[in-house]
């Protein structure tokens, strides 16, 4: 197997409130590899959105992050992202050309001040050529590999001349012009209509394939998990509670969370009448914890005594499955 | 019309540039607002009770002399006075439109427009001062606290900035005009000093002028520039928090850039957008102190005017003002829809 593009490891963020220690992310791990697409699934809150920020070294200024974050540069040196000066030239360097992002909201993710052309021709500018013909060629073309029709016009216009799926193909030019080694899609298509959503997943593997890039996929949707990705890590307050290959999860979903999940996904052809599944509660707020699992509050399958006293470690279900749970043996073995 | 024909036509459209459109939609609003505005002004000034003349022979009655019903009516019918305040107006705006003139001061015994030329070029020159001093301190400093957010530096100067809000204008003026007395031993009081008076601005005396500007631009300019510094940093903190911002640091772009090219051309909108009110804060705002500092500009004329009822030429004044701060709002609404490409486009829409 190749070296991964980027591992994570051991990742954690803490806030510091005047409440206490707000702990969003503890400890998480994981790899990406070259070509291939590790989906992070979680409820909103898990944390999964501070951890893609993390790789890309931009969170907020209170956010203290520890742990490594070893990317794989194309001069095939190791970095540590984490322990690069955030507003340096250094990480800059990778921002953009190396590592970029596709975020949530395409409305509000450009600039309502200058034209769709101007901000994807600032990436190109950055990292590939200050020449102007030639960067505004390269804009163009990668504006209309993503299906932007009519690109040079459209490369004069403003952010609000273009349509909701428009500009999330805009932004996914923007984050694909410098032909990224790793792309990050934080909820790439929750804004679009279902149509249009499955026109910029396929865009994505198209351009996957042909870049051979590695894509962390963060979602809470499992339908686009199951279309997406090579393998799947469930988030759950801030920890990774199941890992696997797609296939794994899907099959032989082992935490109670990720079952729970499984298990809300509507299916067609469930009758009318019928309940939609939802795990009971919420996901807490990740300050001052309580000793145990994190999922113990809202798990079925708790046992008092054992779930509430210490936090799970990740255990093997099968060869590259892991899940953090206690119950696992007991239901492993019959 | 011409807007909906084309869009009908259906071919490929030459528009007209949405920039040069929106120019002169708003030189055309130019005219009936400055029309409506002298209605208003006029109508104002006339509304207190009695005029010039009852005024002026209330206060010889008050000395004693007395003075003749049918001087007074002669000398109504002159005037024009006897006459309802509409027609007065229209004959006034007559008068204006063909023959460049804006009626007469009964208070000073002359025409009102030589009046006005004589004070405007300085008010407008200290104006203008005023106005550059404002912007080119406080954006840099708004910015700067902002970016420098909960330090020393943005400490301090939100505690300078509440302080120059709060402090009255005349009081500002009188304590730098004593602490100058007691460092230099001189007054600083006026823009001129005599020599100047005799023989005009030149090289040899620029200095003392320049010099003499400075407590002027201080007391006038502070209040304004330390409102435009905080509402500057608020903004500036409110765009630093967007999504864009962002978006544009993961491209890879720099912490300048992100500053100067995206944050500040959102966060500058109201700032330009005050322009003209800031304009007409000064206009006014400045009269006080200019009669606490003995300055040569329209402020005090104005209050004079006004005082004894003189009402050309405190109208002529109000309109000139007026006149002025139209301008500027024309502007700085330019300067908007250059900064800001949905104002541009939103006026093609409508």
């Amino acid at each position: 197997m190749p070296n991964p593009i980027v591992d994570v490891r051991d990742l954690c963020v803490n806030i510091k409130l005047d409440e206490g220690l707000l702990t969003p992310v503890r400890g998480v791990s994981f790899q990406i590899y070259p070509g291939q697409t590790l989906g992070l699934v979680g409820e909103s809150g898990c944390g999964k959105s501070l951890t893609s920020k993390a790789i890309l070294a931009i969170n907020e200024k209170k956010c203290h992050t520890t742990g490594q974050i070893l990317f794989e540069n194309k001069d095939g040196q190791v970095v540590d992202i984490n322990r690069l000066d955030p507003k340096g030239r250094e990480i800059r360097d990778i921002r953009g050309k190396q590592i970029s992002m596709i975020f949530q909201e395409p409305m509000v993710a450009f600039s309502p001040m200058y034209t769709i052309g101007n901000q994807i021709n600032e990436c190109t500018r950055l990292h590939i050529t200050r020449d102007k013909k030639e960067s505004r060629r390269i804009t163009l073309e990668m504006m209309k590999k993503v299906g932007i029709a009519n690109a040079e016009k459209r490369y004069d216009q403003y952010p609000h001349e273009f349509s909701g799926g428009m500009l999330q193909r805009a932004l996914i030019a923007m984050a694909l012009v410098c032909k990224p080694r790793l792309l990050i899609a934080d909820e790439p298509t929750t804004a679009l209509d279902v149509t249009i959503q499955a026109q910029i997943l396929e865009l994505m593997q198209e351009l996957q394939k042909e870049l051979n890039m590695a894509i962390l996929f963060i979602t809470h949707d499992l339908g686009t998990v199951a279309k997406m990705c090579d393998n799947v890590s469930v988030m759950y307050l801030g920890r990774i509670v199941e890992s696997g290959t797609a296939r794994q999860i899907y099959k032989n979903p082992s935490h109670p969370y990720t079952r729970g999940l499984m298990n809300s996904v509507h299916k067609i052809g469930t009758l009318k009448q019928e309940k939609l599944f939802s795990i009971e509660g919420t996901v807490p707020l990740a300050l001052n914890l309580k000793p145990g699992c994190g999922f113990c509050d809202r798990c079925d399958q708790r046992v008092a005594g054992v779930c509430d006293v210490a936090e799970p470690s990740a255990r093997p279900v099968e060869e590259g499955h892991m899940a953090a749970c206690h119950a696992l043996k007991e239901a492993t073995e019959a | 019309m011409a807007q909906s024909a084309t869009v009908r036509s259906g071919a490929p459209r030459r528009r007209m540039n949405p920039m040069l459109s929106y120019i002169l939609r708003r030189l055309v609003l130019f005219i009936p607002t400055v029309l409506i505005m002298s209605l208003l002004i006029f109508f104002i000034i006339q509304l207190p009770p009695g005029d010039y003349l009852t005024s002026y022979v209330a206060g010889l009655k008050a000395e004693g002399v007395m003075v003749d019903a049918s001087v007074i009516a002669r000398l109504e019918e002159q005037f024009g006075l006897d006459k309802p305040w509409y027609v007065q107006y229209l004959s006034w705006m007559w008068n204006i439109f063909t023959k460049f003139d804006f009626g007469y001061s009964f208070d000073l015994g002359k025409s009102v427009w030589p009046i006005i030329a004589d004070k405007l070029p300085m008010t407008l020159f200290v104006s203008l001062i005023i106005m550059l001093f404002q912007y080119l301190v406080s954006i840099p400093l708004g910015i700067y606290s902002a970016v420098k957010q909960y330090s020393v530096g943005d400490y301090a100067l939100t505690a300078l900035g509440f302080l120059g809000m709060a402090v009255p204008n005349f009081l500002f003026a009188i304590i730098l005009m004593y602490l100058t007395f007691i460092w230099t031993g001189t007054a600083w009081i006026g823009l001129f000093t005599k020599e100047m008076l005799q023989t005009g601005i030149h090289w040899n005396n620029l200095g003392e002028f320049l010099k003499r500007l400075l407590i002027p631009v201080l007391v006038i300019g502070t209040s304004g520039l330390c409102g435009t510094m905080r509402s500057m940093r608020a903004q500036m903190l409110d765009e630093q928090g967007r999504q864009y911002v962002l978006c544009a640091r993961a491209k890879g772009v720099s912490e300048r850039t992100i500053i100067w090219k995206y944050c500040l051309r959102a966060a500058i909108n109201p700032t330009v957008s005050g322009l003209s009110g800031s304009l007409a804060s000064i206009f006014s705002g400045s009269t006080i102190s200019a009669i606490v500092m003995n300055l040569e500009i329209i402020g005090p004329t104005l209050y004079e005017a006004l005082k004894a009822q003189d009402m050309y030429l405190a109208g002529t004044i109000l309109l000139v003002m007026g006149v002025l701060i139209v301008v500027g709002t024309l502007l700085s609404d330019i300067l908007l829809a250059w900064l800001d490409p949905r104002i541009r486009f939103s006026e093609r829409s409508e």
